[in-house]
C-alpha cells in the first residue's frame, strides 16, 4: 500500500533546532528579498551590503542600531509576555503611545529643578502606569465580560493615535510647544527628566531594557507566581484546578504586558525624543514587537538579541533612500522574517519521519477451542 | 462472470497485514481482518487493544502505514472518510460527530452528494422524519444536536449512515454512553440491520454484549489479533483469557469493615451549568471515613457539576459542603485543597495535568506553594527535580524524560501521574471521577489498588463513575443519580447491573415496584 | 438636520464603507470555515497597489479588479497555508501577512524609474447608469448614482449570504468552522474548504484594496486604504459574521468616517483628531454590549475559530 511520510507532534525539539530556526527564518526571509530586488531590477547584494553598513559598519551606526532596539525590547517583552499565556494584546502600539503621553505629561508637569534622579524615575514610571492603563482598556473587559482583546487593543491603537495627535496637533493641550511657531510639537519635558547619553545618542534607557527583559525571564523561570503564569499560559483548566486564580493572573499578565509598552514609550520620551513628538512615536514600533517576540519565541532573554537585529533593519531603512531603493524593503524584510518564522515554529512542534514496517513476528493468532 | 461471482462471494470487507502507529507507539500491528456480509462481527479487546484505531482505519478516518483493504474483493484506498463513506462504509465513533450548533436534518444532510445545491429546510426535515419512522428512530428534525439526550444524538448517527445507505455499519463501543435497557433497543436494532443485509462492527470490552448481539468475533489485544471465533461456539472464559493474555483473576474485594464517621457531608446542594440550568438539584451525599461511596448515572446528569462543585471549581446556588463537621461550601479551591479534598477528575490532561508542563511540575502542581518546593517568592527547582524523581520511582510512572511534556505519556501513566499527586498531600476526601476510564487491564488494577488503599487508610472517597463494573468493583455503597438528584441507595452486595440500569433511566423503585 | 446633508452623507457612506463590504464579506467566509484571518490589511494594500499598476499598464480597469482579486488571493494563500497545512498560530500569521503585504505595496509603489507614486489613476470608476436615473430625487442618489463596484458588493452581499444559509457547499462550510471534526467524519474535506475559503476572502480583500485606488482615491500614495483593513475585522464581529449586516455596518461606519466633513458643512466645531476615534471608540463600544462572553458564540461565532485542527489526534 502506499507508503508515505508521517508528521507527528514531537515532545522535545533540541536546543540547536530551536536555534536554528529562527536563523534559517532570517536567512529565507534575506532570499525572498534578494529575489524580490533583483525582479524590481535593483542589485541586491549592493542593498545588502548598504544595509549591513549602516547597522553594523561603525560605532555611531551600531550606537543608532541600539538606539532602535531599545524600545523593540521592550515591545518585545509586552508581546510575548502576553502571547505565552495566550493573550493577544496587539495594542502594543497604543500602550507605547499611552506611556510617552503619560511620561512626557509628568515630565512637562515637574518643577524644572527637580533632582534628576526623582525626575527620571517620575517620567519612566509614569510610562509605566500609562500603558498599563491603556492596556486595562482591554484587559478588565476581556477578563471580566470575554469581550475579544485583539478587536480591543486593534482599535485602541488607533484611538491612542488620535488622541496624541490631538494633544500636539489639535488643541493647545500642555502637552504642546507653545514656542513652536512653525509647525506644532511637543513641548519638551524637564531637562533632569532626561535620561543620560553615553555615547552617541545612546542613552541608559538600553539597559534598562534589557534589565526589564532579564527581570521577566527570571519573574518566569524562577519565582512561585512565575510557575503559576507557566500553568495558566499552559492550560486555563489545569490552573483553575491547582487553586490559581486565573482570572485575576490573566488581568496582572495584561497590565505587565502594557506596562513594559509603556516603558517603551517613556524611555523614548526621556531618552532620545526629549518629549512628546508624534511623528517619532508612530513607526510600528508595537508591532514590530510581536515580530521581536515570535522571532525569539517569546524568550525574554532571546528577544534582546533578536531587538538588535530588527533595530539594524529599522535603521537601515533610511540609507537605503540614498541610493534610490525604497525603505520597504524593511518592512518586506520583516514581514517575510515573521512568515517563515511562524511556518517554522511547525518543524519545532512536528517531526516527519518515513514509516517504518515492523518485521517482527505477531503472537501466533490462536484459535478458539470449540466449546 | 467469474468477477460477478467472486466478488459476490468476497467478504464484505477484508483488511490484511494493517499497520498503524502513533508517536512510534503501535496502535495496530499486523491486522488481518474479515467482515462477512449480513453479519454483527464483534471486535472485542480491552481498553488500548487497537479496537478504535482499526475502525478509523476502516472509516478512512486514519491511513495505515501499512497493509491493504479490500471491499467486496477489490483493493480499496480511503484517503479520508469520504471516500469509504462513498463506498458504503459508515461509523458512529465513541464520541459522537455531530455539529451540535446545527439541526438534525442539517446533520443528516452534511456531507452528502446527493442533495442538490440548494437546501431546503423542509425537504431535508421530511426526509429525516421518514427515514426515522422507518426505523422505528422517532427524533425531532429541526431540534439542534445539543438539544437531544446522549441516546438520542446516538440514533442520529445511526440515521446518517442509514441515510446515505451504509452497507457496512461500524459501532464503537455504543453501548458505554446507554443504559442497559438503551443497550437492549440498540441490540434488536443491530439485529434488524443485519437481516437487511448490512454488515455491522460491533466494538466492545463487555463480554456479555458480545455474547448476545454478534455472530463472530474477533479478539485483539495489544495492536494485535490474538484469536477469532463464532460466537456460539466461543467460550466466554476463553475470549477473556485471549482478551487480557492470562486467566482472568475477578476482583476480589474485601469488604471494609472499619466504616468511621461522617467526613464529607452534602446537603441540598444545588449547583448550576454553563447554561444556567440546575445540573446538581438539591442532592445530599454523606460519605463516611473509610468508606468508598459510588455514583452512578449516565453521564451528563450532573455528575460534573457535583464534582466541581464540591471541589470549589462551580459555584454552589445553594445547599452545603460539610468537611468533618465545618462548613466549607464557600471556600475556593485553594483553600479545599488544603483542607484536605483530593480530586482526581475526568479529565486528566487539561484538567488534572497541565499538559505542556513536565510530569515533576505536574506533580508539584498543587504543592508549589508550600516548602521545600518554594521559599518565599522563588521556587525551588532542585526539590522539584528530586521529589519529582521518588514520585516518578514509587508509583512506576513510566516513559518519563527530562523536559518532556506530559501530555506524551500514555493514558495509564498520566492517571498514575495524576493520583499520585492527589494521594501524596494530606487528605481526608477523594473525589474520583471514572479513574480507570480508558485504562489497560494493567493501569486499571493498580488504580483500583490505589483508590482501595486509601480506603483503608481511612480516607471517604466518592467515586462518581459512568461505568458500572468499576463501581461494582470498588463500592461500598452505591447512589444512582439522574438529572441532577439521587434517585436510589443501596449498599454494594445488593446492587446489580439491571437494578441500577433501572434507576440510571429514571424509573423510580417506587414507581415501577 | 439639513437634508441635503443627511443626503450627502449617506452616498458617501455607501461610497466609504463600499471597500470595508468587501473585505469584511471576505473574511466573514474566511473566519465561518474556522479560520481567522488578521491579514486583512495587508491584502487590502497588496490588492490596491496590483489593481491601479494593472489599470495602469493596461488602461482596462476590470483588468486592474482582476489582478487586485488575485493578488489578495495569492497572498491569503500563504496564511492558509500557514494555518491549515502547518496549523500554526493564525494571529501571528495573520500579522506577519499584514506587515508584508504592506511592505510590498508601498515598495511596489515606489519602485523603478517613474514610480507610481503620486500619479493619479488612469482609469476610474464611475456611475454606470443613465444621469436622469441618478436625478430622481431621493431614490436617485441612494440607488442609481454608483458606479459598477457597489452594484458588485450588493451581489457579493447577497450572494454569499444566500450561499452561507440555503446551499449545500454553505452547510458544508458552517459545519467545518463549528466542528471540522464531525465535517471530516460526514466526509468534507476541512483542508480544501478552509484553503478555498481564505482565498476567497483574500480575493475580496484585494478587491476592497482596488476600490480605494480605483474609485476612491484614485491616485497611488503610501497608505491609500487607511485602517480600513482593521475596521473589516472589527466589524465581522459587529456583524456577527452575516454577510447582510455587515453591509449596514459597514455602511454605519463609512458614515463615521464623514462625520468630521458633515460636522463641518454643518458648522459644528469638534477637533478633527476626536473625530476620527469615533469608528474605533463605536467598536469597542458595541464589542462591548454585543460581544462580550458567551454572547459572541450567541451572535454565530464559529466554535472552531482560530483553533488548529489535527485530524489523527489521539
Amino acid at each position: 500500500m502506499t507508503r508515505r511520510l508521517i508528521i507527528e507532534p514531537r515532545g522535545l525539539a533540541t536546543w540547536w533546532l530551536k536555534l536554528l530556526i529562527p536563523i534559517a527564518s532570517v536567512i529565507a526571509a534575506l532570499v525572498l528579498g534578494a529575489v524580490f530586488l533583483s525582479i524590481t531590477g535593483n542589485d541586491w547584494l549592493e542593498v545588502y551590503k548598504k544595509m549591513a553598513d549602516a547597522a553594523f559598519g561603525s560605532g555611531r551606526g551600531f550606537a543608532e542600531t541600539l538606539v532602535s532596539a531599545t524600545p523593540l525590547i521592550l515591545t518585545g517583552v509586552a508581546a510575548a509576555i502576553a502571547f505565552k499565556m495566550l493573550v493577544w494584546n496587539i495594542g502594543g502600539e497604543g500602550q507605547l503611545i499611552a506611556g510617552a503621553v503619560a511620561a512626557a505629561g509628568v515630565g512637562i508637569w515637574l518643577a524644572d529643578g527637580t533632582p534628576a534622579v526623582i525626575a527620571i524615575t517620575a517620567v519612566v514610571a509614569a510610562g509605566a502606569v500609562g500603558g498599563a492603563f491603556w492596556a486595562a482598556l482591554s484587559a478588565v473587559p476581556r477578563v471580566y465580560l470575554g469581550t475579544n482583546e485583539i478587536i480591543t487593543t486593534l482599535m485602541l491603537n488607533f484611538i491612542a493615535l488620535h488622541l496624541m495627535q490631538y494633544l500636539v496637533f489639535g488643541s493647545s493641550s500642555p502637552w504642546r510647544d507653545p514656542d513652536a511657531t512653525q509647525f506644532p510639537q511637543g513641548r519638551p519635558i524637564i531637562d533632569n527628566g532626561r535620561i543620560p547619553e553615553f555615547f552617541h545618542r545612546l542613552d541608559w534607557g538600553l539597559f534598562i531594557a534589557i534589565a526589564v527583559a532579564i527581570a521577566a525571564w527570571f519573574v518566569i523561570s524562577k519565582t512561585r507566581s512565575g510557575f503559576e503564569y507557566r500553568i495558566v499560559g499552559d492550560s486555563f483548566d489545569a490552573a483553575r484546578y491547582a487553586g490559581i486564580k486565573v482570572p485575576r493572573k490573566v488581568l496582572g499578565t495584561f497590565l505587565a504586558s502594557g506596562a513594559a509598552a509603556g516603558l517603551a514609550g517613556s524611555i523614548l520620551v526621556a531618552g532620545i525624543l526629549g518629549k512628546m513628538d508624534p511623528r517619532s512615536l508612530d513607526l510600528g514600533l508595537g508591532f514590530t514587537g510581536i515580530i521581536v517576540a515570535a522571532l525569539a519565541r517569546l524568550n525574554p532573554i532571546a528577544i534582546i538579541p533578536v531587538a538588535i537585529l530588527m533595530g539594524a533593519l529599522n535603521n537601515a531603512g533610511p540609507a537605503l533612500q540614498s541610493i534610490g531603493v525604497p525603505s520597504a524593503v524593511v518592512m518586506i524584510l520583516q514581514g517575510a522574517i515573521l512568515i517563515f518564522a511562524v511556518g517554522g515554529e511547525f518543524l519545532i512542534s512536528n517531526r516527519i519521519r518515513r514509516p517504518e514496517r515492523h518485521v517482527e513476528e505477531t503472537t501466533a493468532a490462536a484459535e478458539v477451542s470449540p466449546a | 462472470m467469474s468477477d460477478e461471482f467472486e466478488r459476490q462471494s468476497a467478504p464484505a470487507v477484508e483488511l490484511r497485514n494493517i499497520d498503524k502507529s502513533f508517536y512510534g507507539v503501535l496502535a495496530n500491528a499486523d491486522v488481518d481482518f474479515t467482515l462477512a456480509r449480513g453479519e454483527v462481527h464483534a471486535l472485542l479487546g480491552e481498553n488500548g487493544a487497537g479496537k478504535s484505531t482499526l475502525c478509523s482505519v476502516i472509516a478512512g478516518l486514519y491511513r495505515p502505514d501499512s497493509g491493504e483493504m479490500l471491499l467486496d474483493g477489490a483493493p480499496l484506498v480511503c484517503k479520508s472518510p469520504k471516500d469509504a463513506i462513498a463506498a458504503g462504509i459508515g461509523m458512529v465513533y465513541q464520541h459522537f460527530r455531530l455539529v451540535s450548533n446545527l439541526t438534525v436534518a442539517e446533520n443528516l444532510a452534511l456531507g452528502n452528494p446527493e442533495i442538490g445545491l440548494r437546501l431546503s429546510q423542509r425537504e431535508l426535515e421530511d426526509q429525516a422524519r421518514e427515514l426515522g419512522e422507518r426505523y422505528d428512530f422517532p427524533v425531532e428534525p429541526s431540534a439542534r444536536i445539543w438539544q437531544l439526550s446522549v441516546g438520542q444524538q446516538q440514533r442520529v448517527e445511526i440515521l446518517k449512515l442509514l441515510y446515505r445507505d451504509a452497507r457496512i455499519l461500524i459501532l464503537d463501543e455504543p453501548t458505554a454512553v446507554l443504559t442497559p435497557q438503551e443497550g437492549e433497543a440498540l441490540f434488536r436494532t443491530m439485529r434488524i440491520l443485519a437481516e437487511e443485509g448490512r454488515s455491522l462492527i460491533f466494538v466492545s470490552h463487555k463480554l456479555h454484549e458480545v455474547k448476545q448481539v454478534s455472530d463472530r468475533v474477533t479478539v485483539l489485544r495489544e495492536g494485535k489479533v490474538v484469536g477469532h471465533a463464532e460466537t456460539a461456539d466461543a467460550e466466554p472464559r476463553d475470549l477473556a483469557r485471549m482478551m487480557v493474555g492470562k486467566d482472568l483473576v475477578l476482583p476480589t474485594r474485601v469488604p471494609n469493615e472499619s466504616i468511621g464517621d461522617p467526613t464529607l457531608v452534602v446537603e441540598d446542594l444545588v449547583v448550576e451549568d454553563d447554561r444556567g440550568l440546575d445540573a446538581v438539584n438539591g442532592l445530599s451525599i454523606t460519605v463516611n471515613a473509610g468508606e468508598v461511596v459510588g455514583i452512578a448515572g449516565v453521564s451528563g446528569n450532573g455528575q460534573r457539576e457535583l464534582a466541581q462543585g464540591i471541589v470549589g471549581l462551580m459555584k454552589v446556588k445553594s445547599g452545603t459542603v460539610h468537611l468533618a463537621g465545618d462548613d466549607v461550601t464557600r471556600k475556593n479551591v485553594l483553600d479545599k485543597i488544603r483542607l484536605g479534598i483530593a480530586y482526581v477528575p475526568q479529565s486528566r490532561l487539561g484538567m488534572g495535568l497541565s499538559p505542556g508542563l513536565t510530569t515533576e511540575d505536574n506533580l508539584a502542581l498543587k504543592q508549589f506553594r508550600e516548602p521545600p518546593y518554594s521559599s518565599g517568592p522563588l521556587l525551588s527547582n532542585k526539590t522539584f527535580a528530586s521529589r519529582g524523581a521518588e514520585l516518578i520511582d514509587e508509583f512506576d510512572i513510566r516513559g518519563v524524560r527530562p523536559g518532556l511534556p506530559i501530555r506524551l505519556l500514555s493514558g495509564g501513566n498520566l492517571q498514575k501521574a495524576l493520583i499520585a499527586r492527589e494521594v501524596i498531600q494530606d487528605h481526608t476526601v477523594l473525589i474520583a471521577r471514572s479513574p480507570t476510564r480508558g485504562l489497560d487491564v494493567g493501569a486499571t488494577a493498580a488504580v483500583r489498588d490505589q483508590v482501595l488503599a486509601e480506603r483503608d487508610r481511612g480516607v471517604a472517597v466518592l467515586l462518581i463513575s459512568e461505568d458500572l463494573d468499576e463501581l461494582l468493583a470498588l463500592s461500598d455503597r452505591l447512589l444512582v443519580i439522574y438529572e441532577g438528584e439521587i434517585v436510589g441507595e443501596m449498599p454494594a452486595a445488593e446492587a446489580t447491573a439491571e437494578r441500577l440500569g433501572l434507576l440510571m433511566s429514571g424509573h423510580r423503585e417506587e414507581q415501577s415496584a | 438636520m439639513n437634508e441635503s446633508v443627511l443626503m450627502l452623507t449617506i452616498v458617501a457612506a455607501i461610497g466609504l464603507g463600499t471597500p470595508i463590504v468587501f473585505a469584511t464579506v471576505g473574511e466573514i467566509l474566511t473566519e465561518r470555515s474556522g479560520i481567522l484571518n488578521l491579514g486583512v490589511q495587508g491584502m487590502m494594500m497588496i490588492g490596491a497597489v496590483m489593481g491601479f499598476w494593472a489599470t495602469f499598464e493596461t488602461g482596462s480597469l476590470w483588468l486592474g479588479v482582476l489582478a487586485a482579486l488575485i493578488a489578495g488571493a495569492a497572498l491569503s494563500l500563504i496564511h492558509a497555508f500557514n494555518s491549515v497545512t502547518l496549523r500554526v498560530s493564525q494571529i501571528v500569521s495573520g500579522l506577519a501577512l499584514t506587515i508584508f503585504g504592506t511592505g510590498v505595496a508601498i515598495f511596489i509603489g515606489r519602485a523603478g524609474s517613474e514610480p507610481l507614486i503620486g500619479t493619479p489613476s488612469r482609469e476610474v470608476f464611475e456611475p454606470i447608469l443613465p444621469e436622469a436615473l441618478a436625478d430622481l430625487p431621493l431614490v436617485g442618489p441612494l440607488v442609481f448614482g454608483h458606479d459598477a463596484l457597489i452594484y458588485l458588493s450588493w451581489i457579493i452581499v447577497a450572494t454569499s449570504s444566500y450561499y452561507l444559509f440555503r446551499t449545500r457547499p454553505g452547510l458544508t462550510l458552517r459545519a467545518v468552522g463549528e466542528d471540522p471534526a464531525s465535517a471530516e467524519a460526514a466526509g468534507i474535506h476541512v483542508s480544501r474548504v478552509r484553503y478555498i475559503h481564505v482565498m476567497v476572502g483574500g480575493a475580496l480583500a484585494g478587491l476592497g484594496g482596488a476600490y480605494f485606488s480605483l474609485a476612491l482615491v484614485p491616485s497611488w500614495q503610501d497608505h491609500p486604504i487607511g485602517p480600513a483593513g482593521w475596521i473589516a475585522i472589527a466589524l465581522v464581529i459587529l456583524a456577527s459574521w452575516r454577510p447582510w449586516r455587515a453591509l449596514w455596518v459597514a455602511y454605519l461606519f463609512g458614515a463615521a468616517g464623514r462625520v468630521s466633513f458633515t460636522f463641518q458643512t454643518l458648522e459644528v466645531n469638534v477637533p478633527a483628531d476626536l473625530l476620527a476615534m469615533l469608528p474605533y471608540v463605536l467598536a469597542i463600544v458595541a464589542m462591548l454590549i454585543l460581544a462580550s462572553g458567551k454572547r459572541a458564540r450567541l451572535l454565530g461565532a464559529p466554535a472552531a475559530l482560530g483553533i488548529p485542527y489535527f485530524r489523527e489526534e489521539r
